[in-house]
């Protein structure tokens, strides 16, 4: 017999309380040994940096897909994820610390090395038909490629960079802080600001996040025109957040925290949002693909040929496709599954994992063609190497559980007073 | 007016009871105790969903995902099959395809059809949707019964109804309307059924035959002028789409002031298009083979470079063919016989299919003219001939291709029939343009073929095929 619950958080711990205290330093541990182990195996910094690259994208495109998921539920006014919200707020809030993991890519661009991007030298750094490497004077390049150059410079990458953090951190600050503010004061009002703020806050988010995708991952392949890439970029970001904030929150309720809050019903309703953007990265993946190989100019599809003919990226093209889009398609069809927490668990870790890979095929693909490495594509890496790889994987995703812990601290993991908060008890999916 | 009377004299029948509650909670409650009853048939209605109703009432999960799922499918196999059927092969009957090569793709290849796979998906998915909720509720219905009990207009505003029908087997006239107010029923009404409610209303009938005969008109008035001839000039129904603000192909558009409405019409050198780039070749035209090309042995050929590209031509090619003058058959040159390759040549497979292939294209080609046979009796060849004797036309005959002459392999070697038929001869017109070079050698195959059985040239055109 159903009971219309009244608006009241009733679990008993809704905070990590004192779980945050023990976790970071173990975490900060793991990461330290990893990045070391990382940096041996890497044999040197060239392939280190890569993969951190490959590592902060991923960890970057979860939090502003939660920033984007804060935005959108306060711009569409949603009762339903309420008891969601504030975890994703937490994530969002983890942009700015993220600045600091962030510095190794600032400096190596900073000083003048060429490693990473391309462009850091004026000129482009390319590759000739036989493969030696040769730098183009910015005055040689091609006229449109000029424009990009102007845009590509270490000093104005840095100058956008400190204005993306700026821009993430003021916009998470003010949802989770007004949010907070909430929790103790209560009332409509501050829910009423932070929808007034959530349209235009959806504008400027788009606006940073394109030319973020630009900068951190298009710009390795300066010659390369897409304008589907940031779409690209978005699409896997959101979809990882949403797995993100349903893997915390199924974390969370594991350990004893917020169980009476979060119910099935909103996993089945994160189950089908998951599904919406598995579909979404599917079909964005397609369009920018498709468009590229009807069109078949050479400019465009050396991006793909790369992953597709060379050095062995072609079976990770299929994993992605047969993995990142026709298995979630057909597994997370089912309502059975999304309402299935031990199934959501794992389909979560699965989505992550894949969502990684994404930006692995996106980043790793270049390394081989970075200065003074030629053809050493996936199936070359050494065994060591790729346990190299999954150390600095590891670190940083430990690195990125300290930072969520330190900004979770004791704050509450749900909404305490928002207007919406029996809406979300209530919320039943039909 | 007459509802009173017409309920009266109409035959009833006793659908079921219809209870009103006050609050969703009641309803929900009722609903229980009517399943835990052992109800079956019964419907819970309500102003807006309520929370929980569903298994109160004993609600299984639709089908409908299922069947929709299973359209989606078949769609996949529909769109792709479609295309494949289309333009991804070529086979004879019964599906001959068209096998269109677009920008160099392969004919039929998963990313170009996937756009179309898709939206067959999406739309087949939206009706199977759309329509199968319709059939699983029954839709559309003309009458409901329950909208007879005027009580039952709130259930749109403020009030909850549960009804319990009389199909089920636990239905008790007397018992079940007792359950009901113990459940907490604030009103009960009996829901009758106006058998006469499933007939059509007499003025729908009439609506319909005039909607109908009036939805007859407009091709009953196209097919009035069918075959016939119209002085009228014809009606320009989309005037934007009759005249185009366009320059078309090979024309001197005549504004030469290069703009119209803002339009640039052309550029300035007063070209419609853009000449291609010096040396560029269009696709599927490079002809470096001259024997293949041009039925010329190599030695002949001569070959141009022009902005890094190799262009092959034949010396003398252009030159040969001479304008159509009617009457007057023009000599032919001078030729050097010696330039015709003899043989088929090397890049040309000849096997039965491309025999076959040559018969086909042979009847319709140049029978008209030559004949089946190639006796050169073909059927505008005697009309033509016909109205020659009585001075109505000009002709010449068309040439049997069993004469001496045209079969003598010194005289006419497989390369001068194959350059017959591309540039013409004499009278003959140039068939390059029709017919391409692979299918232009069949014919020269064909061609021998028939000379090598040498029917009579005076077999009647008609019983020869």
């Amino acid at each position: 017999m159903h009971e219309t619950r009244p608006a009241k958080i009733t679990s008993p711990i809704v905070s990590l309380s004192d779980g945050y205290v023990r976790t970071i330093p173990s975490a900060l541990i793991v990461a330290a040994i990893g990045l070391v182990l990382s940096l041996i195996l890497s044999g040197g910094t060239e392939r280190f940096l890569y993969v951190y690259l490959t590592n902060f994208a991923f960890l970057l495109s979860i939090c502003l897909g939660c920033l984007f998921f804060v935005i959108i539920m306060f711009l569409t006014r949603a009762g339903w994820s309420v008891t969601l919200r504030r975890i994703a707020e937490l994530y969002a809030m983890c942009t700015l610390p993220l600045a600091i993991l962030f510095l190794p890519i600032l400096i190596t661009v900073l000083s003048g090395s060429d490693v990473l991007y391309p462009w850091v030298n004026g000129g482009w750094s390319i590759h000739n038909s036989d493969g030696a490497l040769a730098h183009l004077p910015a005055d040689q390049l091609p006229p449109l490629e000029q424009l990009k150059a102007a845009f590509l410079s270490p000093g104005f990458f840095s100058v956008r960079w400190i204005a993306y953090f700026a821009v993430w951190g003021t916009l998470a600050a003010f949802f989770l802080f007004t949010s907070l503010r909430q929790d103790k004061e209560g009332g409509i009002q501050l829910t009423h600001r932070m929808q007034a703020i959530a349209a235009p806050a959806l504008i400027v988010f788009a606006a940073t996040v394109v030319f973020a995708s630009f900068d951190l991952e298009m710009s390795l392949e300066p010659f390369w025109f897409s304008t589907m890439f940031p779409v690209y970029f978005f699409a896997g970001g959101v979809l990882s957040a949403l797995a993100t904030i349903t893997l915390t929150a199924l974390w969370l309720q594991r350990t004893g925290r917020v169980t009476d809050e979060i119910t099935t019903e909103h996993y089945h309703d994160m189950g089908k949002l998951m599904f919406g953007f598995v579909v979404f990265w599917g079909y964005i993946a397609f369009s920018q693909f498709l468009l590229i190989w009807y069109a078949n100019i050479p400019e465009e599809t050396f991006w793909y040929d790369l992953r597709i003919n060379k050095n062995g990226w072609k079976t990770l093209s299929y994993v992605l496709l047969i993995g990142h889009l026709f298995i979630p398609f057909l597994a997370m069809m089912g309502r059975t599954v999304r309402r299935n927490k031990n199934i959501m668990f794992g389909a979560t870790i699965y989505l992550l994992v894949m969502h990684w890979l994404d930006h692995f095929w996106l980043v790793m693909p270049h390394y081989n063609h970075a200065p003074g490495g030629h053809v050493r594509g996936l199936a070359t890496t050494s065994f060591l190497t790729m346990i190299g790889d999954v150390a600095c994987t590891v670190a940083m995703v430990a690195a990125f559980i300290a930072i969520f812990c330190l900004v979770a601290r004791t704050r509450p993991l749900v909404p305490l007073q928002d207007p919406r908060l029996g809406e979300a008890l209530n919320h039943e999916v039909h | 007016m007459a509802e009173k009377s017409s309920n009266e004299s109409k035959e009833q029948k006793l659908v079921g009871l219809l209870a009103q509650f006050d609050d969703p909670e009641t309803l929900v409650h009722a609903c229980n105790e009517a399943r835990e009853s052992g109800y079956i048939k019964m419907d819970a209605y309500s102003p807006f969903p309520v929370h929980g109703i569903d298994p109160a009432i004993g609600i299984k999960r639709s089908i409908l995902p299922l069947i929709v799922l299973s359209i989606a499918l078949g769609a996949v196999v529909l769109g792709m099959g479609l295309q494949l059927y289309a333009n991804g092969q070529d086979t004879a009957w019964p599906f001959p395809g068209y096998k269109f090569l677009i920008s160099g793709k392969p004919i039929f290849s998963i990313p170009a059809n996937i756009p179309v796979t898709f939206e067959i998906i999406v739309l087949s998915s939206a009706f199977a949707t759309f329509f199968g909720m319709w059939i699983l509720n029954k839709l559309p219905r003309l009458s409901n019964p329950l909208h007879r009990v005027s009580r039952f207009k709130r259930v749109t505003n403020d009030k909850f109804f549960l009804l319990l029908e009389s199909a089920d087997e636990k239905f008790n006239r007397s018992g079940s309307e007792s359950q009901l107010k113990g459940w907490g029923a604030v009103s009960i009404d009996e829901v009758n059924q106006d058998l006469t409610d499933n007939e059509l209303p007499k003025w729908l009938t009439t609506v319909g035959i005039l909607g109908a005969i009036l939805l007859m008109l407009p091709p009953a008035a196209i097919f009035s002028q069918w075959g016939q001839t119209n002085r009228h000039p014809r009606l320009h129904v989309v005037p934007d789409m009759d005249w185009q603000h366009k320059s078309k192909t090979q024309t001197v558009a005549a504004n030469l002031s290069n703009e119209l409405d803002g339009v640039r019409m052309m550029y300035n050198d007063l070209r419609s298009a853009r000449r291609p780039v010096d040396g560029a070749i269009a696709l599927g035209s490079l002809d470096i083979d001259s024997e293949l090309n041009y039925g010329i042995k190599s030695d002949f050929a001569y070959t141009i470079t022009s902005g890094g590209n190799a262009l092959t031509g034949v010396a003398g090619s252009q030159g040969e063919k001479k304008e159509d003058t009617g009457a007057i058959t023009v000599p032919a040159e001078q030729e050097n016989i010696e330039k015709y390759v003899t043989t088929f040549p090397e890049n040309f497979e000849l096997t039965q299919e491309v025999l076959d292939r040559g018969q086909q294209r042979f009847e319709i080609y140049c029978a008209a003219c030559h004949g089946y046979a190639g006796a050169g009796n073909g059927l505008v060849n005697q009309r033509a001939m016909a109205l020659a004797a009585t001075g109505g036309a000009t002709w010449t005959s068309a040439r049997s291709l069993h004469d001496v002459d045209v079969k003598d392999d010194a005289k006419n070697p497989v390369g001068r029939i194959y350059d017959t038929i591309t540039n013409g001869r004499n009278n003959m017109g140039p068939y390059k343009a029709q017919i391409p070079v692979n299918d232009r050698w069949a014919i020269v195959a064909y061609v021998k073929a028939l000379q090598e059985t040498g029917i009579q040239s005076d077999t009647p055109v008609v019983e020869d095929k």
